[in-house]
């Protein structure tokens, strides 16, 4: 670089207000004689063409590089702004999916632990043929009126009320075996696994009185009560001699069930 | 913007200073151009960004103070191939002293050591053309005097940075 060879500093305000255009039409006139007389404002006036023609050149390229500067951070912030708005966007997907997989397994846990209880269940209501009820004519209301109350419960399917009524009767206006067997029947139609269970003394006690009218329909139930529980081999040989009894009003129910080969293990 | 005529339309705004090819040109191929300097010169995007402003501007240079006489048909090409250049002169002659900076060069060295207003105002008198009127309207100024005074200090200050420079600058 040539350093400045003459200080332009005792000129600068009119060289600038000449190279501006702030002077009037006599004071330029007055500056430009100057300018051919004076050599050391001549000289001035060189330097400060000479910087200011430099200085446009800095002015311009200062610019555009930062107008470069501002659009690069203009863009980086675009940017920053689209991989976050990606970024929400996958996370949501992977929040839908992560809720989507946990969807499908509770479904398929579901359908891998229900199955197998419903179906015996279902199959078992199917095959099953309730006990009816003793008939209106042999209860006589008038004598033993907590024994119809006991029947109508039974009959509507309020088995739990059904049993306290039997339960409160005076054993002595019933037979033994006949309140053993309602019992039984009573908790078994409640169909729930502990009353199923606690039905079983009930009704095996009057499957063994051979000389009860009811032992053949109480064995027909106890059997039933088995298959319901998952005791298959007792379930079987149960019903197989209900199956086998001519004498059993529940002989075609109980062959339909053995015939079907249904009672099996899980 | 293919056509030679196009071609010569940009050369001359630039030479007007109209800088808005450049601009769009940045906006445009800053991704494109850091994918590829990443490949070729194992640059990060940042270092990248700044490589092409650093070209795109010595581009500008070129077209302003006439040393490109036409303008490339391929610009893009043309951009990709003076990154090269500058990547590997900045490797090769790092450690070298450095050729003695022109006079522009060290104005424009001297202009960033100015304040930010100062730059501001001489880049709106001497590049964009503003008048004092408008000047004082972009500054926040009473007045075009005002104005006008505030941009005779900042070339005086200017002026003396030059001045205090120039001894070393001799020597």
């Amino acid at each position: 670089m040539t350093p400045p060879t003459v200080d332009i500093r005792p000129y600068l305000e009119e060289l600038e207000r000449f190279a501006d255009g702030q002077l009037n039409a006599a004071e330029q006139e007055a500056f430009e004689v100057r300018l051919e007389q004076d050599a050391g404002l001549y000289q001035a006036y060189q330097a400060y063409e000479q910087l200011t023609a430099d200085l446009r050149w800095v002015a311009g390229h200062e610019t555009l590089f930062q107008r470069l500067l501002a659009l690069d951070l203009r863009l980086d912030q675009r940017q920053e702004a689209l991989q976050r708005i990606r970024r929400r966007v996958r996370r949501v997907q992977r929040q839908w999916a992560g809720a989507a997989l946990v969807g499908a397994l509770l479904l398929l846990a579901v359908w891998w632990f229900w199955p197998a209880a419903p179906a015996t269940e279902a199959t078992w209501t199917r095959y099953y043929v309730p006990e009816a009820g003793l008939t209106d004519a042999v209860v006589r209301e008038n004598q033993r009126p907590l024994l119809a109350e006991a029947m109508r419960q039974y009959r509507d399917g309020h088995y739990t009320p059904a049993l306290y009524a039997l339960r409160r009767m005076p054993s002595n206006t019933i037979g033994q075996d006949t309140l053993t067997y309602y019992n039984g029947i009573f908790l078994l139609s409640q169909q729930e696994p502990a009353q199923i269970l606690a039905s079983q003394p009930f009704l095996r006690r009057v499957a063994m009185q051979s000389g009860s009218a009811l032992a053949g329909r109480a064995r027909y139930h106890l059997g039933m009560a088995y298959w319901r529980n998952q005791q298959i081999t007792a379930a079987r040989n149960t019903l197989r001699a209900v199956a086998n009894d001519t004498r059993n009003p529940y002989q075609d129910a109980a062959r339909q069930v053995l015939r079907s080969g249904v009672i099996k293990d899980k | 913007m293919n056509t030679p005529q196009q071609l010569a339309e940009v050369l001359t705004s630039l030479r007007m200073g109209n800088q808005s090819f450049l601009i769009t040109f940045y906006e445009q191929n800053r991704s494109l151009f850091a994918r590829w300097a990443r490949r070729q010169h194992q640059l990060a995007p940042p270092a990248a960004h700044g490589l092409l402003r650093a070209v795109l501007v010595e581009f500008y240079d070129q077209a302003a103070d006439g040393r490109l006489t036409k303008l490339p048909p391929d610009v893009r090409a043309y951009v990709y191939g003076m990154a090269d250049e500058q990547t590997r002169a900045a490797r090769t002659t790092a450690v070298l002293p450095q050729a003695e900076a022109g006079r522009r060069q060290r104005l424009l060295g001297l202009f960033r050591e100015l304040g930010l207003d100062c730059q501001k105002m001489l880049m709106y008198f001497y590049f964009r053309g503003y008048n004092f009127e408008k000047m004082a309207g972009k500054m926040g100024f009473a007045n075009a005097n005002v104005a006008r005074k505030q941009k005779a200090a900042c070339l005086r200050k200017l002026y003396e940075l030059q001045l205090r420079a120039a001894p070393t600058a001799a020597g």
